[in-house]
């Protein structure tokens, strides 16, 4: 008995009863946080970010040390306590001689002046890489890759910055900060590109793309490396920026890692990405694909491109963030750097509290910004709470944040919120019926 | 016989928000009977099928098996009853053999642990021999032909130890053979003792294997009929009914130049499939054609050909003698191509943008919505405040967002759309789809409209009340092909015949 | 991934492999070639490549192709071997390379851990969960068991603390993308920086700057000397593991467990109609890839090493991910992968002396290998069907 037979491998779509697609009526991630964002406005965030360090002091507690004394020593380790110091203070205009009245003191000989130059020096690149994760997110996609983009901005920094020292001041910075943004946004958009053309899992590629950043920043800086400083060859170390390519400070001590214009950066990248996402037609694509990819295929849109695209820019801030920390404050790459740093992965967390959004992520930036610093040896009384407890201990709280934003269902529920505001694909079978 | 019915639905009731899918219905199943459930879409027929699987429960009404009052909790308590349903969509793993799909969940063991294989492939076989299948155990159901998968999910029931076997639309995915050898096995069941419930709307096969037959129409039970007597003429009737037809005030049409022109259009579907077989047809300015037919016969393959979404096997497309066969969506619309998806809260909108994004879905990157990809969102605004008003959209302005419409206004939002583009043919499918009565005199208004404004109008609908009372001409998809061509005038059942593919019969292998 | 491109892709899939296979034969070739003039290459090349044949191999193995799988393996031995001699000749180098029996063993010792997290992850993915947290559940394992084994005095309880805690950070992971149906990798990643901080808090916290003591019980070596010097000395773990690696394949394809766990990982309402919990299905899955991967961290620390330091597994929970993918999902294909990639990073830290630019390329081939794998640029990767979406019981 011979059947016409379907050529093989036509097999049925695996679907549910009554004829509905699952994965259809599932959000998508930028849906999904957007209406999170419109169902707890600031609250949510809030309150997660209230809950996590909950349980951390819930952690300090049951190790003997008290919480509060230690929140505190944390506060004002990260320089947040400078703000509640009023007085008679002035601060010394540039180029001029001239002073102007300020409020608060700005010398960072005084120690919470100078532990908030150090935030605010951790934030600006953690606006950057929350920027970085946010926009792959609008876009639909998790990028997890911002470590291996911020990699690579600072390797392609470093160098840039250590070579071509006759160039003037301004163009040798913007040209070192404008390669390490177009190195991440390479490395970046490979992921994107393997996402467009075979629908490779942004996931996994970006998480192999870090650890090959790492290695080959370890192999670059090396013993016996390519780019190793020429120097000291026992130092697996980068040549040092030129002293042309460094950002100027402009609060504090330059000698003493001071707060460099990077920040102005920083801050100029949160309005670039709200300016692209809201007023330009790349940003129209870009958040009608993070919505609905099926509806933007419809209007004519190609989502191809759009996963390439927004994958690029998001390493672009990642790379950018990079060349910032390089030319602003370190200087100089070693593999023991590289091996070390983690901001990208901090970057994640930053997104995901912000909700994505420009407010968001600046605000979320300087709240991790203040707790890396207050938790450092350099700036933590060790007296009240051990700096490397409190390094961990702000592991622990990132950790909880990232929890909680995936439980927001949970804290949803607690607030009563669900019956506000209901989702379509959350009650299926009233879908199905009508 | 005297025997009590061996399955008994009494005042079957469910209600979902919104909708009453099952409104008191009777239903009784005898020993060895093949019970045809015949009924358009959404008359409830999977409804009731899922209450029986134990999938939901009914709000009110009782269940009998064999005279006892039973209470189905769950798919497992259904299959342990003796219920076994074949899903219209295979619950079956791709990527697994016949014999481990059959056996899932209730495996033979070998000393306590192991899976006993050439047990259980025995027990296939047994089962493949009383029945008289044949099928092989060892293929993995992504390399079987789609009439195998169905015999492998009617094994999954037997092996069970079914009586009672629910079919939901079996024939919808066969070929007119497969289905006769269907009808074969179904045949050898009933002979076995077996009962079966056959859910479908296809009127010809209902007459050829049903035994009795229950009409329902829109969540209630017309009637319910033995074969003999039945004619389809009289089904038809019963499942489409008598309603008051909204027909829309309309001049006759003055059709011009030729707009739209599709010649032996071929399209498959996603499963490689052919959907869309040597479709042929015109569609003039100032007239409205309407497609009428079954779902899953072709329409919207035929529809994603025509807006440049899905690939073109064979044939020409022609829009104002441009040829658009090979066209992407942005050179369709480019071209003068509008489109009203059916799917709008999927395919037509993005719900989380407010209206005025919505509604520059397809020119946003063309004046004066933007210059040189700058948005300009103060004009924006104005033009869509504008179109809003125009269209009557109720339940927001320009900056609410999508989600917060109703329906109804949601369809108005895509209409408006697509309407001020100004396109020079007008592609809607399922237009008025869960919408209410003012929503639809609404859009068909919009219709008439556009007809009148020069447009060519191709409409696809389930709905054919909606195609009687639009269209100028009426052409009927059937598995793929244009089977008739009606004028206005032409009776609902006459077309209600050609829709359900009656008068062809199924054909012998 | 709709079921149109599954089917495209099973067409494509083949042919792709079998242009894997016939590249690994080649590499094989190529690794005994390159070593001769006029190339001339330093030893460690013949070996990187004749690695490649074996990656080669063991995709193409995995995948379902018997022959040509175990040919390329053959023709990268044959070519390593071959590409050695001939470099024997012009350096002296070579000898602190290829003590073969050192270099099996060292690729042993560092697979384990991989071993048992791949394993455990295999089970979890299968079932339809991504878990992204094996870097999170092998650290806490690594600490548990240097924990429990110093405070109870022996490696029995240190096992079963690990075992304690790689079940209780899963059972935080099932619950986030069970029940609260939250995004599996960033519950993942959130398990991962719980771990590292919530291990280094309590590490500092208890042992302060002294470390663990230096007389931590550890896991004892099985001594069988007649087996030679690579086999005769090995830890119970390891040898534990290939019995987890029988026993594992084993369940997965022949017992209705086994069944069942895969056909929720494809298509969990099919499983759920037949009457199969889903969710109880997933739990049992993650837990158990928690306890698993522990084990392996426990191997680390109690096993291996002897102490615990922070962040002692340094990515090899990544690492163990990646054997998961390009073993296909299969217990001896991941523990192949397992092997390469622990081989890889043996043979890195076997060439850090002569050559230490090289030497970081072997550590970056576990990820480059796997990004190409994913890349689906020759050959396809096909995880389970329904892995990664929320499974919402009606």
């Amino acid at each position: 008995m011979s059947d016409p037979g379907l050529p093989p491998g036509s097999a049925p779509t695996p679907q549910a009863p009554l004829g509905s697609d699952p994965e259809a009526y599932a959000p998508s991630v930028a849906g999904q946080l957007a209406f999170y964002q419109r169902a707890g406005g600031i609250i949510t965030p809030l309150l997660t970010a209230v809950v996590a360090f909950l349980a951390g002091g819930l952690v300090v507690l049951s190790t003997g040390h008290n919480p509060l004394r230690t929140y505190k020593a944390i506060f004002e380790g990260a320089g947040l306590n400078w703000f509640f110091h009023f007085g008679n203070y002035h601060i010394d205009l540039p180029f001029t001689n001239h002073h102007i009245w300020f409020w608060w003191n700005t010398d960072t000989n005084l120690t919470a002046a100078y532990n908030l130059t150090q935030t605010l020096l951790t934030t600006t690149p953690l606006i950057l890489t929350g920027l970085a994760v946010a926009f792959a997110f609008r876009c639909g996609l998790f990028n997890i890759g911002g470590q291996g983009q911020y990699l690579v901005g600072a390797i392609v920094g470093v160098y840039v910055g250590s070579r071509f020292t006759d160039m003037a001041h301004l163009p040798h910075v913007i040209f070192g900060l404008t390669a390490a943004a177009l190195a991440g946004a390479l490395w970046g958009s490979i992921a994107g590109f393997l996402k467009a053309t075979v629908g490779a899992h942004e996931v996994i590629t970006t998480i192999m793309l870090n650890w090959i950043a790492y290695w080959g920043g370890s192999y670059l800086f090396g013993r016996g490396g390519p780019l190793q400083n020429h120097a000291n060859k026992a130092v697996p170390i980068s040549d040092d920026v030129a002293p042309g390519a460094k950002l100027a400070a402009i609060w504090g001590n330059p000698h003493l890692q001071a707060l460099h214009s990077g920040i102005f950066v920083a801050l100029g990248a949160l309005v670039v990405f709200y300016i692209v996402l809201n007023r330009t037609t790349l940003g129209y694509e870009v958040r009608a694909v993070g919505f609905n990819p099926e509806a933007a295929r419809y209007g004519g849109i190609s989502v191809a491109r759009n996963f390439i695209i927004a994958m690029a820019i998001s390493g672009l801030f990642a790379g950018l963030a990079g060349g910032l920390d390089i030319l602003g404050w370190q200087f100089r790459l070693g593999v023991l750097d590289v091996q070390v740093s983690n901001i990208g992965f901090i970057g994640i967390a930053v997104a995901l509290l912000g909700r994505n959004t420009a407010v968001g992520v600046g605000l979320a930036a300087l709240l991790f910004g203040g707790l890396l610093t207050g938790t450092s040896t350099r700036s933590l009384d060790p007296n009240i709470f051990p700096p490397q407890l409190a390094g961990n201990l702000a592991l622990m709280i990132q950790a909880l944040v990232l929890l909680f934003v995936g439980a927001d269902l949970l804290i949803l529920y607690i607030w009563q919120a669900r019956k506000k505001v209901r989702m379509p694909g959350l009650s299926r079978a009233a879908d199905e019926a009508a | 016989m005297d025997e009590p019915p061996v399955l008994e639905l009494r005042g079957i009731t469910k209600q979902f928000p919104g909708v009453l899918a099952n409104d008191h219905i009777d239903f009784d199943l005898r020993r060895g009977e093949v019970h045809a459930l015949l009924g358009e879409n959404g008359a409830g027929k999977s409804t009731l099928m899922s209450i029986l699987y134990g999938l939901y429960t009914a709000d009110s009404g009782q269940i009998l098996l064999n005279g006892k009052p039973v209470s189905i909790t769950s798919p497992k308590h259904a299959i342990e009853l003796g219920i076994g349903m074949v899903h219209q969509h295979f619950m079956l793993i791709p990527v697994m053999t016949v014999t481990e799909n059959i056996v899932l969940a209730n495996e033979p063991v070998h000393l306590g642990v192991l899976l006993d294989e050439s047990a259980a492939e025995k027990r296939v076989a047994d089962v493949a021999k009383t029945f008289s299948f044949a099928v092989d155990p060892h293929a993995r159901i992504q390399d079987i032909t789609v009439g195998q998968q169905q015999r492998v999910e009617i094994m999954k029931a037997l092996y069970r130890n079914a009586d009672i076997v629910i079919l939901d639309e079996p024939t919808a995915v066969l070929t007119p053979q497969e289905a006769a050898e269907l009808f074969e096995i179904l045949r050898t069941l009933t002979r076995e003792g077996i009962s079966i419930i056959f859910i479908t709307h296809k009127l010809n096969e209902v007459l050829e294997i049903a035994d009795r037959i229950t009409v329902l129409r829109r969540g209630k039970q017309v009637e319910t009929i033995p074969r003999e007597g039945a004619t389809e003429a009289g089904l038809a009737r019963a499942m489409v009914g008598r309603e008051v037809l909204l027909r829309v005030d309309k001049k006759p049409g003055q059709p011009g130049e030729l707009l739209l022109k599709v010649e032996d259009l071929s399209v498959h579907d996603d499963r490689g499939l052919e959907a869309v077989r040597d479709v042929t047809f015109d569609v003039r300015a100032g007239e409205i054609v309407g497609i009428a037919g079954v779902d899953g016969n072709g329409q919207s393959e035929l529809i994603d050909a025509l807006t440049g979404l899905r690939k073109v096997t064979g044939g020409r497309i022609s829009v104002g003698g441009q040829d658009l066969t090979h066209a992407s969506a942005r050179q369709a619309l480019d071209a003068g191509m509008g489109h009203i998806p059916e799917d709008r809260q999927r395919r037509g909108l993005v719900l989380d943008f407010n209206l005025a994004e919505n509604l520059a879905l397809h020119d946003y990157g063309k004046e004066p919505f933007s210059r040189f990809g700058w948005l300009n969102p103060r004009r924006w605004l104005q033009w869509a405040g504008g179109l809003l008003k125009e269209f009557d959209v109720r339940g927001g302005g320009p900056a609410t967002r999508g989600a917060s419409l109703s329906g109804g206004n949601q369809q108005k939002v895509v209409i408006a759309r697509e309407v001020s583009r100004d396109p020079s043919v007008l592609v809607a499918a399922q237009p008025t789809r869960g919408l209410d009565v003012g929503a639809i005199e609404f859009v068909h208004r919009r219709l008439v409209e556009q007809r009148d404004a020069g447009k060519a109008v191709l409409l696809v609908s389930l709905e054919l009340e909606e195609i009687l009372s639009l269209s100028d001409r009426i052409l009927v998809l059937y598995e793929g092909r244009i089977v008739a061509e009606f004028p206005p005038d032409v009776s609902e059942e006459e077309v209600g015949i050609a829709m359900t593919g009656a008068g062809r019969g199924v054909e012998a292998a | 991934m709709s079921a149109m491109q599954y089917a495209a892709r099973v067409r494509e899939k083949w042919a792709g492999n079998v242009i894997i296979a016939r590249v690994g034969l080649a590499l094989g070739l190529f690794a005994f070639v390159v070593a001769l003039p006029p190339f001339n290459a330093p030893v460690w090349v013949p070996v990187f490549v004749g690695f490649l044949a074996f990656a080669a191999g063991i995709w193409v193995l995995s995948r379902g192709m018997r022959r040509p799988g175990w040919t390329a393996i053959g023709f990268g031995i044959v070519g390593i071997g071959l590409g050695v001699l001939a470099t024997r000749a012009s350096t002296s180098n070579i000898d602190q390379v290829v003590v073969w029996s050192a270099l099996l063993s060292a690729t042993l010792v560092w697979a384990t851990p991989l071993t048992y997290a791949a394993i455990g992850g295999l089970f979890c993915e299968r079932s339809g969960i991504v878990n992204i947290g094996l870097e999170g559940m092998m650290l806490a394992g690594a600490f548990f068991a240097a924990l429990g084994a110093d405070k109870f005095g022996n490696w029995e309880m240190g096992l079963v603390c690990a075992a304690a805690a790689g079940a209780g950070f899963a059972a935080v992971h099932a619950v986030m993308c069970i029940n609260l149906r939250a995004d599996q990798v960033v519950s993942g990643f959130a398990i991962n920086f719980l771990a590292l901080g919530l291990t280094g808090y309590f590490f500092i916290d208890i042992y302060g700057e002294n470390g663990t003591p230096g007389d931590l019980p550890r896991i004892p070596d099985v001594n069988i000397n007649f087996l030679g010097s690579v086999f005769g000395h090995l830890n119970l773990m390891i040898w534990v593991s290939f019995a987890l690696l029988i026993v594992a394949h084993i369940t997965l394809f022949h017992t209705p467990v086994g069944l069942r766990i895969r056909s929720v990982g494809e298509h969990p309402r099919a499983a759920d109609t037949v009457g199969i919990s889903v969710y109880g299905t997933r739990y049992a899955a993650v837990i158990l890839s928690g306890i698993l991967a522990a084990l392996g961290g426990a191997y680390l620390s109690i096993g291996y090493l002897g102490s615990f330091s922070e962040n002692m597994t340094a990515g090899r929970g990544y690492i163990a991910l990646a054997a998961v993918i390009f073993g296909n999902w299969r217990p001896f294909g991941a523990f192949a992968a397992a092997l390469l990639f622990g081989g890889s990073t043996a043979l890195s830290f076997r060439l850090q002396q002569p050559w230490p630019a090289p030497s970081v390329l072997f550590q970056a081939l576990p990820y480059v290998l796997t990004l190409i794998a994913v890349a689906g640029v020759i050959g396809r990767s096909v995880p389970p069907a329904a892995a990664g979406r929320p499974y919402v019981k009606q």
